[in-house]
C-alpha cells in the first residue's frame, strides 16, 4: 500500500508542468520587489506607454508600470490561495477527524451540516457577504474558507474511519493511546497526501474566486489584484494597450489556476488505485 | 481509497437544511452592519431615495422595529409570499425586477449545461477508451489547459477576437433590438448573440464531465462484462457506447447537476463581459448602485434554482437507479 | 445482434444532434451578418436610427418615472414637448408660437399652437398647460421648480398667462423650456404619477411616440408621430441601445449604431474613417470640494496652500490622458467667452510655496508630514467609487493621484470611496473635509457663477463669507451693459481664485461620433436645463 506519491506526481507530465507552474508563480510573488524597480502605486511614466526596456509591459491608464502590478498581483492571488487552503484544511481536519473519532449524534449532526453546506454555491454567498462587509484581504480569506471546508471534511472523515479500523491505529487503541495522540501520531500522518490534494483544490478555487470577486469590484481597493487589473483593462480594449495589460494578466491568472489543476489531477490519479494500476499497465 | 470527487447522494432533508442555512445567512449578514435594520438592509443610498411612507411600509412589512426573532419570522413569512423587498434603483419590488432578467440566465445556463455535459461525455468516452494513446493525451492536455482559464477571461478573448476584430458576432446583448425578426430569424438572432457566451462557458465547463466520464470509462472497460461483449464479437463502437458508456452516463448526469452551481457562477461573470441581460448583469449593476435588497434577492433566487435543479436530478437519479435509493 | 443496428443509434443520434446544434451556432455566428445585410430592403422602410448609450436603461420615459439624470430627461423630451425649446441657435417656438414678458404684471404671455394634437388624437389646448403647471406644483417633478409660478391662467383656448411671484430671469430656460406639458384628459385622475406606468402615461405632443421600452435590454424604440405640428420627423424610427463605452467605437465601425459617445483616444481615428466628430464645449467641471466651514480649511491661506499643492496639469495629463482642459482657479472654463486668463494663471503647481504657507500657519514638518501641537495634519478625501455614467467624473484614479500630491506636500490624506449619491449627501450636510465631485452647466449665462459659488445646492461652494465677492455677484446680475458686466465677471473670477472656496481641477473633453444621416449638434446651454448631449429632438425634424 505504500506508494511514493511524490514520484507518481512528478513523473507524469501533467504533474511536472503543474508543479513547475506553481513554483514559478510562488517565486515570482516572493521575489516581486527584486524583479522590478517600481512601486505599484508610483506614476512612473506616460499613460499607455508601449512596452519598452524600462516598462516591460508598458504602463496602464495612469502611467503605472504593468509588470510591477502583475508581480504584486501574484502576491495577492497566492496569499489568498494559500491562506484559504490552510485555513479551510484546518477546519476540514478538525471537523472530519473529530466526527470520525467521536461518532454518535455529533457525527450525524455535523455530517448533515456538511451535506447541506456542500450544495450551497460558495461564490454566490461570498459575493453577498463581501458586498455588505467591504472586505480587506484577511476577511476575504476567512470568508472563502468558511465555504470551502465541508467537501474536505467529508473526505477526511471517510478516510479516518477506514484508517481507524486498520492495524497500527487499532493496535495503538488497544494499548490505550489517547484520542489526541491517535489523531496526531497515527491518523494525520497517514492522511498526508490526501490533505495535500485537498489543499491544492482549495487553493485553486480560492485563487479563482478572489480574481472573480475583484473583477466584480468586490475587493480591498488599496491592494493590487489580477481581477481588478482585468476589470480596469477591460475599460480600454478599444486601444492596443490590452495586448500588454489584459492578456498577460489573464494568462498569469490562468497559469496559476492551471498549475493547481494539473498538480491536483496528477495527485488524484496517484491516489486512485484503480487509475494508477492502469497507468502502469498502459506502459506495458 | 478515497477519490476526492465522490458523488454522494443527498437526501431532500439536506436540501431543506441548505435552504434554511442560506435563508439565515441572507437574514443575518445585513443585520451585522451597524445602524438600524432598515439602514443596514437598504444602505444609505436607498434611504435617500425611498419616500418616508415607503420606508415606514417596509419597516412594518418586515417588522424591522421588532426583536430579531420576530424579524426573522416576518422575513420567512414574506418570503413565502414571494416578497423579497424593494429595489430602490429600479423603484419596483425585487421579485418583479428579477423575473425580467431570469429567463435569459436560464436560457444561457441551461444550454451551456446541456452542451457541456454532452460534449464532455462524448469526449470522455472517446478519450477513456483510447487510454494512453495520442488522442487521449491530446484531449486530456487540451481540456485541462482550457479548464485553467477563468470563464470571464475566455469570454473577453472571444469577444475581442470574434466581436471586435472579425465582426462576426454581436458585441453585446441577447438579441438585436427592434430588428423586427420573428420565427426562425428571431431564433437565429438569439443564437447568434448566444454563440460567444455559450462557447466560453462550454469550453471551460466541460472539463468536470469529461474527467469523470474518462475515469469511469477506464474503470468500466476493465470489467468482466466488457470482456464478454468483446468476446461476443460486438463492434468496438457498440461496446464503447452501449455497454461501457451507458454505465457511466448516470453518474455523469448527476455530476452535471452538481456542476450546475459552478456553471451558474460562471454565467454571472460571462454575462457581465457580454452585457447579456441576465441576472449576472443585474447583479453587477446592483453592486455598482449598492442596491442591497436586489443583490440579496438575486443571490437567493440563484441558490434556490441551483438547489431545485440538484434535488430534481437526485430524485430522477434514484428513480432510474434503484441501487442509489437503497444506499441512502 | 439485432440491437447492433437499432440501439447504437441512440448515442450517435445524440451526438449528431449536438453536432447539429453546434453547427447551427457557428452558422448563426458567422452567417447572420451576411443575412442581415441581405434582408434590409432598400427604400421600403428607413432603417432605424440607432443611438448608443453606455447605461442603457434610464427608466420608463414618462416625466415622473424616468431616472432623474440628464439622459432620462432626453428620452422623455422626445415624447413630451415644452412651451418653448432650443436649437443650435437659441430659443425656438414649441407648443408656444410666441411669447412675451409683461413687465408690469410680472407675467409671461404665451400664444399656443392651434394645430397641435396629442398622440391619441385629442387636440391640445391652453387648459392642458394650466393643468400641467398645477399638476407639477402638486406632484413635484425634479427637473422643474414651479415655486416662482404664482398662477397659470388660460386667457382663451390658445393663450396662456403665467404669473410669477418675483422677478425670475431664467424663467424661459428653466421653466418654459424645461417643463413638459401633460395631457389633462389622461393625468387628471392620477394620484401617484410615479406609479403610473401604463401606455397612456406616454401620450405627449412631441415628434416621437414610444413603441417599446425594455428595462432588461436597456433599449427604447421610438416611432415618428406623423401628425406632429412642426412637420413629420425625417427619421421614421429611432432607437436607443445599450453599448458599453469601450465597445462604442467597434459598434460605430460595424455600422450597428449611428451615433455614440466614444473615448477621446479613439475619436480622432474614427474621424479619419469618415465619421463626424462632435466635441462639446468644456462645460463640465471636476472640482475639489473644500469644507470651508471647518478648521483648518476655514483659513484662506490653508486653502491657497492646497491649490498650490495640486498639480492640475498632471491630473489632466495622467488621469484624463490629456483629453481635457486644466482647471482654472477662477472657475470659468478657458473655452468660454467669459473666461478671465488672469484668474486662470493663479496657483501654478508649487510644492515649496505650499509648504511655506503651511509653515507660516504654524505647522512644522516632521518625517514628511506637517504637524501642529503634536497633531498630524490629516484630512479625509471622499471619492465616488463605481460608475456615475459621466465620462471624466473624478473617481478612484483621480483620488489616488490627489492623495499622492497632497502627501508629497506633507498633508496626510485618507481616501474614502463612496457611492456618488452618498458623497453628494455628505457634502450637502458639510460632513466632509475634502471631496471630489463635479457638475455641468458652466457654459450658460454667468448667472451660473452665482449658483455654484453662493447657491444653496450641494454642487455649489456655498461660500458667502467674502463681502467683496457677494457684492460683485449681486452687481453682475443687475448689470445690463455687456462690457461692464464682463468687468464684474472678470473681477468675480479673480476674487474667487483668491478666496479659493473650492478648487476647479479640470474640464473633461466629451466626444460624440456620428455618421452623416442626421446632423446632430450640441445645444447651447444644454438640452432642457442643461443636458450636455447632442441629442436634441429638433435635429431629427425636417
Amino acid at each position: 500500500m505504500h506508494v511514493n506519491y511524490w514520484r507518481e506526481v512528478h513523473t507524469t507530465s501533467l504533474g511536472r508542468i503543474g508543479l513547475g507552474l506553481i513554483i514559478l508563480m510562488a517565486a515570482t510573488a516572493a521575489l516581486a520587489p527584486l524583479l522590478t524597480t517600481c512601486q505599484p502605486s508610483a506614476y512612473t511614466g506616460a499613460p499607455f506607454a508601449a512596452p519598452s526596456a524600462q516598462h516591460w509591459l508598458g504602463t496602464n491608464d495612469v502611467g503605472q508600470d504593468i509588470w510591477t502590478h502583475l508581480l504584486y498581483g501574484a502576491r495577492t492571488s497566492l496569499a489568498v490561495g494559500s491562506g484559504v487552503a490552510l485555513l479551510s484544511l484546518c477546519l476540514s481536519v478538525l471537523a472530519g477527524c473529530s466526527s470520525a473519532l467521536l461518532g454518535g449524534l455529533y457525527d450525524r449532526l455535523l455530517m448533515r451540516l456538511v451535506d447541506a453546506l456542500i450544495i450551497i454555491p460558495p461564490v454566490i454567498v461570498a459575493i453577498l457577504a463581501a458586498a455588505y462587509l467591504r472586505p480587506n484581504t484577511i476577511l476575504l480569506v476567512f470568508l472563502l474558507s468558511a465555504f470551502s471546508w465541508p467537501g474536505g471534511a467529508r473526505v477526511i472523515r471517510a478516510q479516518t474511519l477506514s484508517l481507524k479500523e486498520r492495524m497500527p491505529v487499532y493496535a495503538a487503541r488497544t494499548f490505550g493511546a489517547s484520542r489526541r495522540r491517535l489523531l496526531f501520531s497515527h491518523i494525520i500522518p497517514d492522511l498526508g497526501p490526501l490533505l495535500i490534494a485537498l489543499m491544492i483544490q482549495d487553493a485553486r478555487r480560492a485563487v479563482f474566486m478572489e480574481a472573480g470577486l475583484s473583477f466584480l469590484g468586490v475587493c480591498d481597493p488599496t491592494i493590487v489584484s489580477w481581477g481588478k487589473m482585468m476589470q480596469h483593462a477591460l475599460k480600454f480594449v478599444y486601444m492596443d494597450v490590452w495586448r500588454w495589460w489584459l492578456l498577460p494578466t489573464g494568462f498569469a491568472l490562468s497559469l496559476t489556476i492551471m498549475g493547481f489543476t494539473f498538480t491536483g489531477f496528477a495527485l488524484e490519479s496517484a491516489l486512485n488505485p484503480r487509475l494508477r494500476k492502469e497507468v502502469s499497465h498502459a506502459g506495458n | 481509497m478515497p477519490v476526492i470527487k465522490t458523488i454522494k447522494k443527498t437526501s431532500p432533508v439536506n436540501y431543506a437544511v441548505a435552504l434554511f442555512i442560506i435563508l439565515t445567512i441572507n437574514f443575518i449578514i445585513p443585520r451585522l452592519m451597524p445602524g438600524d435594520p432598515l439602514q443596514a438592509i437598504y444602505g444609505n443610498e436607498a434611504l435617500l431615495v425611498l419616500t418616508p411612507e415607503l420606508q415606514e411600509e417596509l419597516c412594518r412589512r418586515f417588522s424591522l422595529d421588532r426583536p430579531l426573532g420576530e424579524q426573522y419570522a416576518a422575513y420567512l413569512f414574506s418570503l413565502c409570499r414571494g416578497d423579497l423587498g424593494y429595489s430602490y434603483f429600479y423603484n419596483a419590488p425585487v421579485l418583479k425586477v428579477i423575473s425580467g432578467f431570469l429567463p435569459w440566465t436560464l436560457l444561457l445556463t441551461g444550454l451551456a449545461s446541456f452542451l457541456s455535459t454532452l460534449s464532455g461525455f462524448f469526449l470522455g468516452v472517446e478519450s477513456g477508451s483510447r487510454r494512453g494513446r495520442a488522442l487521449d493525451q491530446c484531449l486530456l492536455g487540451g481540456i485541462m489547459f482550457f479548464s485553467g482559464f477563468p470563464d470571464f477571461f475566455v469570454g473577453i478573448i472571444l469577444l475581442l477576437f470574434f466581436g471586435v476584430f472579425l465582426s462576426l458576432a454581436p458585441l453585446s446583448g441577447a438579441l438585436t433590438p427592434y430588428a423586427g425578426h420573428s420565427g426562425l430569424m428571431l431564433v437565429i438572432d438569439i443564437l447568434h448573440h448566444l454563440a460567444l457566451p455559450l462557447t466560453a462557458l462550454v469550453m471551460v465547463r466541460l472539463t468536470a464531465t469529461y474527467l469523470m466520464t474518462r475515469s469511469a470509462m477506464i474503470t468500466t472497460l476493465g470489467e468482466a462484462f466488457i470482456l464478454t461483449a468483446r468476446a461476443k464479437g460486438c463492434p468496438e463502437r457498440t461496446v464503447r457506447y452501449r455497454h461501457a458508456g451507458r454505465n457511466t452516463l448516470l453518474p455523469v448526469v448527476t455530476a452535471a447537476g452538481l456542476q450546475f452551481a459552478h456553471l451558474v457562477t460562471g454565467t454571472l461573470f460571462i454575462e457581465i463581459v457580454f452585457s447579456y441581460p441576465g441576472l449576472g448583469s443585474l447583479l453587477y449593476n446592483s453592486l455598482l448602485t449598492r442596491d442591497y435588497p436586489l443583490m440579496a434577492g438575486i443571490l437567493l433566487i440563484i441558490t434556490i434554482v441551483v438547489l431545485t435543479i440538484n434535488l430534481l436530478l437526485d430524485i430522477l437519479y434514484s428513480k432510474i437507479d434503484p441501487r442509489v435509493a437503497q444506499c441512502m | 445482434m439485432r440491437t447492433l443496428f437499432s440501439k447504437p443509434s441512440t448515442p450517435i443520434g445524440l451526438f449528431a444532434i449536438s453536432l447539429l446544434a453546434l453547427a447551427l451556432l457557428v452558422l448563426a455566428a458567422t452567417g447572420c451578418n451576411t443575412a442581415k445585410k441581405g434582408d434590409r430592403p432598400a427604400g421600403l422602410q428607413d432603417p432605424i436610427y440607432t443611438i448608443a448609450d453606455p447605461a442603457g436603461d434610464w427608466g420608463f420615459p414618462s416625466p415622473f418615472a424616468h431616472y432623474s439624470r440628464g439622459p432620462g430627461y432626453v428620452r422623455m423630451s422626445f415624447i413630451f414637448d415644452t412651451l418653448i425649446w432650443k436649437d443650435n441657435q437659441g430659443y425656438i417656438p414649441a407648443l408656444a408660437k410666441s411669447w412675451e414678458f409683461l413687465k408690469d404684471e410680472n407675467a409671461y404671455l404665451f400664444l399656443l399652437q392651434d394645430q397641435a394634437t396629442w398622440h391619441d388624437g385629442h387636440p391640445f389646448t391652453a387648459k392642458d398647460v394650466v393643468f400641467s403647471m398645477d399638476y407639477m406644483k402638486a406632484h413635484s417633478y425634479e427637473w422643474v421648480n414651479l415655486g416662482v409660478v404664482k398662477k397659470a391662467e388660460a386667457v382663451d383656448d390658445f393663450t396662456v398667462k403665467l404669473y410669477l411671484n418675483r422677478p425670475y430671469a431664467p424663467f424661459l430656460e428653466h421653466i418654459a423650456g424645461t417643463a413638459p406639458i401633460l395631457p389633462e384628459h389622461i393625468w387628471k385622475d392620477i394620484q401617484e404619477p410615479r406609479q403610473f406606468l401604463q401606455k397612456e402615461a406616454l401620450i405627449g405632443t412631441g415628434p416621437f411616440k414610444l413603441k417599446d421600452y425594455s428595462k432588461e435590454q436597456g433599449t427604447y424604440l421610438y416611432e415618428a408621430y406623423s401628425q406632429y405640428y412642426q412637420g413629420t420627423p425625417k427619421i421614421s424610427r429611432l432607437k436607443f441601445v445599450k453599448v458599453r463605452n469601450e465597445m462604442a467605437a467597434a459598434a460605430l465601425r460595424q455600422k450597428q449604431v449611428n451615433v455614440a459617445q466614444v473615448p477621446p483616444e479613439i475619436a480622432g481615428e474614427l474621424k479619419k474613417e469618415g465619421l463626424r466628430k462632435l466635441t462639446g464645449r468644456h462645460d463640465w467641471v471636476a472640482k475639489l470640494m473644500i469644507n470651508h466651514q471647518k478648521a483648518p480649511l476655514d483659513s484662506v491661506e490653508f486653502r491657497q496652500a492646497l491649490a498650490y499643492a495640486i498639480d492640475r496639469r498632471a491630473l489632466v495629463a495622467t488621469c484624463q490622458r490629456g483629453h481635457g482642459l486644466e482647471g482654472s482657479p477662477g472657475l470659468v472654463p478657458p473655452d468660454n467667452s467669459w473666461f478671465n486668463a488672469r484668474a486662470a494663471a493663479a496657483y501654478p503647481y508649487d510644492c515649496v510655496k505650499a509648504a511655506e504657507i503651511l509653515a507660516g500657519l504654524g505647522y512644522e514638518k516632521k518625517d514628511g508630514c506637517f504637524k501642529k501641537d503634536g497633531q498630524t495634519l490629516e484630512l479625509e478625501l471622499l471619492i465616488s467609487g463605481g460608475g456615475t455614467g459621466v465620462s471624466g467624473f473624478p473617481g478612484e484614479r483621480e483620488g489616488e493621484m490627489v492623495k499622492e500630491m497632497l502627501e508629497t506636500a506633507g498633508i496626510k490624506i485618507n481616501l474614502r470611496s463612496l457611492e456618488a449619491k452618498i458623497l453628494d449627501n455628505l457634502v450637502n450636510e458639510w460632513k466632509f473635509d475634502l471631496a471630489l465631485s463635479g457638475h455641468g452647466g458652466m457654459g450658460g449665462d454667468p448667472e451660473t457663477l452665482n449658483k455654484v459659488i453662493s447657491g444653496k445646492a450641494f454642487i455649489s461652494a456655498r461660500f458667502n463669507r467674502s463681502d467683496e465677492l457677494n457684492l460683485l455677484l449681486e452687481q453682475q446680475m443687475k448689470e445690463t451693459d455687456q462690457d461692464r458686466r464682463r468687468e464684474f465677471v472678470n473681477r468675480i473670477q479673480e476674487v474667487y481664485a483668491r478666496e479659493m472656496p473650492c478648487l476647479p481641477l479640470y474640464y473633461p473633453t466629451w466626444d460624440y461620433l456620428s455618421d452623416d444621416r442626421v446632423s446632430l449638434y450640441f445645444t447651447p446651454q444644454g438640452i432642457g436645463s442643461g443636458v450636455p448631449q447632442p441629442l436634441n429632438k429638433m435635429s431629427f425634424l425636417n
